[in-house]
């Protein structure tokens, strides 16, 4: 678990820094986790994690209680976090906020109550409603398929891309992806449409880039799911100009096709692990019951996940 | 205040097909003219050009001496020239009051004015005899009060000059009374009045002029009381019309009835019911609007929630859950409400001809051919008039709608028919023909139940008559007591041995105030 | 009288109006999926070729399945915005079959033709459901269906832990050429729809039960009064319904060979839009299989032609798709 300990340094340096010779009395911390319900195997995993963390965390400190809420929208959302503070009382919120703007003054009216903040992977709008922020690393997340995308093929070929849906996020990575292709004047990138991080969709965008396009090098599918869709299409054609796709996220099954060495386009895939809630409750959760502060903003770095380290990156229990 | 207008070689056409050859006439103000003619003269059509709701193909229409064309029925109703619709034209889902100022509300700044319009509608509806509370919706009236609260609209709009198509064919005597009074006041302030009727006694009482269309032409105007009702009949067909009625078959004296219903009860409408018919026999329902007939067979038919003791048909007991059913058994029911129950009007004549025996077409195909000639038989058997056969049902006039009804429900060959109200809005010719075809099914050896608001229809028709009152049976009458008078007695709780038998007219309300 | 009336000279001029007043009514969508075409040829030459127009027809081929199941229900004067959750959770339900079956029986063939089997029983299954709710429970169709919408999907992320369902391998291999194989060049699932669509026409206007269908969303009371057995024709419409989800579904399976949360997202609306783009009112009474289809193929159609070009920015896709949608209900639109 090099990433996990990796974590955790980070988490300490920080602690250390924001709150030098803090008390090491323990606090009483009933700590709030609102999440959105699991409705694609991203956010499954999400749900998965948080409950991992609970079961954990309130087996070793006696002194927490962790509520997990899941919510289908950003309203429902909005009314689990009043829940929390009025009904459960909480001290503490650990929120992955269903989207940035209107989640905001939710979080803030939270926070007014004395609540301690902890946002993770999306930021919201007005900072100040959070007193700390945990996040993915979405530009890794298109910078290190760039990477290895152009080293594989030499710095020349033809490549396609698959996004998601419109989206800040979305927007990081592509505008990664592109940063590093600039560097390499002789990989043509042919075109990015829309998908939005689906299977069907994924598999229709790229039967239309096979009609269009008669030699294509590499896929970056951008994500685990999106890449089922597209090797699916890529043996329906019957094509075998595509030496890479690659996709995004670290999804068990493709993380198992990787150690399995299953599929010769399938050498490399990029970390973005719902597990970096895990992370989050748990950091803010020991900060708390020391009554430390964590860093304003804690950064999950998206690592290149090859054949050598994947272990390390296979939950077989997780639903992602 | 009064009104002049100048047909001028009116012409009309809907696609290839001209229903309007050339119409001219003029009505001089302050009169009251009935307009006759067979069913699809273009009566109809006529006043909704006049009306605004219709465009003349041809021709100009002058109103007080100037060329008008009305662009809608807005700009005719600003000019002072409202018609009453012989289909009714109301939204179901709003109150009377909705209703009635649909299109006109009245406001106060930006708010309607609620007060004012309920305070106007009670008023009209005063004015037709309408007893009801403003804000009772719509789909809940039955259809003479839909009659009435058309009539109230048209009031409500302050008419200079005012059409009724065909106002009072689902009228009571009573109601029909009070909207005489109503139309002598109107005339009396001014009013020009344009009567269209199929009912010659009321064209004769109430009318100045009669005017007289056939075939989509201008026959003849005259002064009302220089004509016979027999006269009238014979200008409108242009020809010669024999009596009205076939003569009496004799009373049928088969032992078992083809039909026996005992102990039916519609909650609210219908009260513990017993009758039976004969093969070969018409049996006459006849009670005032709100008695509860049409509820009672629409409680038959499990139409309605309703118990019933005993139904046998030919002897054996039977059950009627539904339509479906009843159809099975050989017992079909033309509704009386022929725009809401009786045709799909958006679908084609043969759609609706073979609806109800569809399953004989279906083997497991649908034979369209089959289907056309059982129209064309139809058309030709029933005297359906229209310009094709490829026509939606709406596009036919009243009285073609109501023959092609009728044939639609004895298309299955039913061996029990109950018609409610089966000459609602037919020329006189027509009726004639559909008489002699009720007499015809008769003579087949089926059973006819006819229900009907004309007590001269019963009359003539009918071997037996029931009458109804307040949602019970109050008498049967037969063959050797059937007047009008008689009728008229048992209906109102006015005849003597009913009252004798301590019934008295009081239940009445306490059954319709269920409802 | 007739013969009088058809005797009279039609004025020629009110004849040719009307007719091609009519004929671009029918013939609307045509038009625009032929425009379409012709704009994709112009964009991308490959959008003519044998192979893409089988890839777009076997996209189709699913929400066509249903389209024309829900063109029977529009048609009734209902609605049913549940077919895109359902068809996830028959593929779910189906997977999880296969897969269990796996280890019981060792006749793959078998096991892939009970789920297939399973997949109709269940879609007729969940559609005689909603009928039953809506006419004996009295539930308006837009509620009963909301409220599955929800419940199917629910279901589904539930037995699937919210991550996707996969099938087997084994059993995928001998799955997938119902998806993958073309008879006469033309993959299996153009045929299915082709079957479906015509068993539609033939049944929505050449049977008792079709005329019943189009009685009972033109006026309900009319057809109640005529004998017709309004509730049970309904129940009869939406299972009808269902069985062609589930039809789509046995297509959709081997595909991709799974099902998660995210299948069938929005189905419900392509398979709507499909039908009133076809020509059929929303609220009921008539409308037709034949443009249906083509209210199918030319929604995937426009997707296909964006996917193949770059002059327009991604982020106008959505519109332009809304553009054709609304010029082609402007070109059908009624008098
Ligand atoms: N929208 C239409 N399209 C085609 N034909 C029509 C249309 N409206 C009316 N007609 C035809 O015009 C003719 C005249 O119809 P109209 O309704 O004026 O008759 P009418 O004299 O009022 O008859 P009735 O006494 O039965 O009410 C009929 O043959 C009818 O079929
Ligand atoms: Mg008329």
């Amino acid at each position: 678990m090099k990433l996990k300990k990796h974590l955790l340094a980070i988490a300490v340096t920080a602690v250390a820094l924001a709150a030098p010779g803090a008390a090491f009395a323990q606090n009483k911390v009933n700590l709030g986790v609102a999440i959105p319900a699991a409705t694609h195997s991203f956010t499954a995993g999400i749900v998965w994690w948080a409950n991992e963390a609970k079961k954990e965390l309130e087996k070793a400190n006696p002194d927490l209680k962790v509520t997990i809420k899941t919510a289908a929208n950003a309203g429902e959302q909005a009314n689990q976090l009043q829940d929390l503070a009025t009904a459960n009382k909480i001290n503490a919120l650990v929120i992955f906020p269903f989207e940035s703007a209107a989640l905001t003054k939710p979080v803030a009216q939270v926070k007014g109550k004395g609540v301690y903040v902890t946002v993770v992977d999306r930021g919201l709008t007005d900072t100040s409603a959070q007193d700390a922020y945990v996040s993915g690393d979405n530009t890794a997340f298109g910078k290190v398929p760039a990477e290895y995308i152009a080293k594989t093929l030499d710095g020349k070929g033809n490549i396609v891309a698959l996004r998601g849906i419109a989206t800040t996020l979305d927007n990081e990575r592509m505008d990664a992806f592109n940063g590093v292709m600039k560097a390499y004047p002789d990989i043509k990138l042919l075109d990015a449409k829309y998908a939005n991080w689906n299977r069907d969709d994924a598999f229709k965008v790229m039967q239309d880039y096979l009609t269009r396009f008669k030699q294509i090098d590499a896929v970056w599918a951008a994500d685990d799911d999106m890449a089922i869709g597209v090797l699916k299409a890529i043996e329906q054609a019957k094509r075998d100009d595509i030496k890479i796709v690659f996709g995004g996220a670290g999804a068990k099954g493709m993380i198992k096709t990787l150690i399995d060495a299953k599929d010769p386009r399938i050498q490399a895939n990029v970390s973005y692990s719902p597990k970096f809630i895990y992370d989050a409750i748990k950091m803010t959760a020991e900060a708390r019951l020391k009554g430390e502060a964590l860093p304003a903003t804690t950064i999950i770095p998206s690592v290149l996940i090859t054949k050598d380290n994947a272990k390390e990156f296979y939950f077989p229990d997780s639903p992602f | 205040m009064s009104i002049a207008v100048r047909f001028d070689g009116i012409v009309k056409e809907f696609g290839p097909v001209r229903v309007l050859h050339g119409v001219s006439f003029d009505l001089a103000p302050g009169r009251v003219y009935g307009l006759l003619g067979e069913n699809g003269a273009g009566k109809s059509t006529l006043m909704k050009i006049l009306s605004g709701y219709e465009r003349p193909t041809g021709g100009t229409l002058h109103i007080d001496g100037e060329p008008r064309s009305f662009k809608s029925s807005r700009d005719a109703e600003a000019a002072g020239i409202v018609l009453i619709h012989q289909e009714f034209n109301l939204a179901e889902d709003l109150t009377i009051t909705q209703n009635i100022f649909l299109g006109h509300e009245r406001k106060r700044g930006w708010w309607l004015d609620e007060a004012a319009m309920r305070a106007d509608t009670l008023r009209v509806l005063r004015q037709v005899g309408l007893d009801k509370d403003p804000d009772t919706p719509v789909r809940h009236l039955i259809v003479a009060e839909k009659q009435l609260v058309e009539i109230a609209k048209a009031l409500a709009r302050n008419a200079r000059l005012l059409i009724m198509d065909e106002p009072t064919a689902s009228l009571t005597p009573g109601e029909t009374e009070a909207l005489f009074t109503l139309m002598a006041r109107l005339q009396a302030d001014g009013v020009t009045i344009v009567y269209i009727s199929h009912k010659l006694d009321e064209v004769e009482r109430t009318t100045d002029d009669v005017i007289v269309m056939r075939d989509g032409r201008f026959v003849t105007r005259q002064p009302t009381r220089e004509l016979t009702r027999h006269q009238m009949a014979t200008l409108m067909v242009g020809r010669e019309i024999s009596d009205l009625y076939p003569d009496k078959d004799p009373a049928p004296t088969g032992a078992v009835p083809l039909l026996r219903v005992e102990g039916l009860t519609v909650p609210g409408w219908a009260a513990d019911i017993a009758f039976d018919v004969k093969p070969g026999e018409i049996l006459g329902f006849a009670g005032l609007v709100g008695a509860g007939r049409t509820e009672l067979f629409e409680g038959l038919l499990g139409l309605r929630p309703h118990q019933v003791g005993r139904i046998e048909l030919e002897g054996r007991a039977i059950r009627i859950r539904n339509p479906r059913d009843a159809v099975d058994q050989g017992i079909t029911y033309l509704s009386e409400d022929r725009k809401g129950k009786g045709l799909h009007v958006g679908f084609g004549l043969r759609e609706n001809l073979t609806l109800m025996a569809l399953e004989t077409y279906a083997t497991p195909w649908l034979k369209p051919g089959a289907e056309t000639r059982a129209l064309k038989t139809a058309v030709q058997d029933f005297g359906i008039r229209t310009g094709s056969l490829d026509v939606k049902a709406a596009s036919l006039s009243g009285g073609n709608q109501q023959k092609l009804a009728l044939a639609k429900v004895l298309h299955p060959e039913p061996k029990v028919v109950i018609l409610d109200e089966p000459t609602r809005g037919v020329d006189v010719g027509a009726k004639r023909d559909i008489y002699f075809l009720i007499q015809r099914l008769a003579r087949e050896g089926r059973g006819v139940v006819v229900v009907s608001s004309e007590l001269m229809e019963l009359v003539g028709l009918c071997h037996r008559v029931a009458v109804m009152r307040g949602g019970r049976l109050r008498a049967m009458v037969d063959a050797q007591h059937l007047t009008e008078e008689e009728l008229i007695s048992h209906a109102t709780g006015t005849n003597q041995r009913d009252q004798a038998n301590g019934d008295k007219p009081s239940e009445e309300e306490s059954m319709t105030a269920g409802r | 009288m007739v013969d009088r009336q058809l005797d009279q000279p039609a004025p020629p001029r009110f004849q040719r109006a009307r007719s091609l007043g009519s004929r671009l009514h029918a013939v609307g969508p045509i038009l625009g999926l032929v425009l379409l075409c012709v704009a994709g040829t112009l964009l991308n030459p490959d959008f003519a070729s044998l192979d893409n127009a089988m890839n777009v027809l076997t996209r189709t081929a699913f929400i066509g399945i249903i389209a024309v199941g829900m063109c029977f229900v529009i048609i009734s004067g209902g609605i049913d915005l549940s077919v895109g959750s359902m068809a996830a959770l028959i593929a779910g339900m189906v997977i999880l079959l296969m897969n269990t079956l796996a280890g019981s029986i060792d006749q793959p063939v078998l096991v892939v033709a009970i789920g297939m089997a399973a997949s109709v029983v269940l879609g007729g299954v969940f559609g005689l459901a909603h009928g039953l709710l809506i006419t004996r429970g009295r539930i308006e169709p837009f509620i009963v269906t909301l409220g599955t919408l929800g419940i199917f999907r629910a279901y589904l992320t539930y037995f699937s832990n919210g991550g996707a369902i996969t099938l087997d391998d084994t059993l995928s291999d001998v799955y997938s050429p119902v998806y993958y194989t073309s008879v006469i060049g033309v993959p299996i699932p153009v045929w299915v729809f082709l079957i479906v669509a015509v068993a539609g026409a033939l049944i929505l206007n050449r049977t008792a039960y079709g005329r019943y269908v189009q009685a009972i969303g033109s006026n309900e009371q009319v057809a109640r009064y005529a004998a017709v057995n309004v509730d049970r024709i309904k129940v009869m419409t939406y299972a009808l319904l269902g069985a062609c989800v589930g039809i789509a579904t046995l297509l959709y399976v081997p595909r991709l060979g799974s099902s998660s949360p995210t299948t069938g997202l929005l189905w419900e609306l392509e398979a709507i839009a499909a039908v009133i783009v076809g020509g059929t009112a929303l609220k009921g009474g008539s409308g037709s299989i034949i443009g249906t289809v083509i209210g199918a193929v030319l929604l995937s159609v426009i997707s296909n032609i964006l996917n193949l070009t770059s002059v327009i920015s991604v982020y106008l896709n959505a519109a332009v798709q809304g553009f054709v949608i609304i010029i082609v209900a402007f070109l059908q639109r009624r008098k």
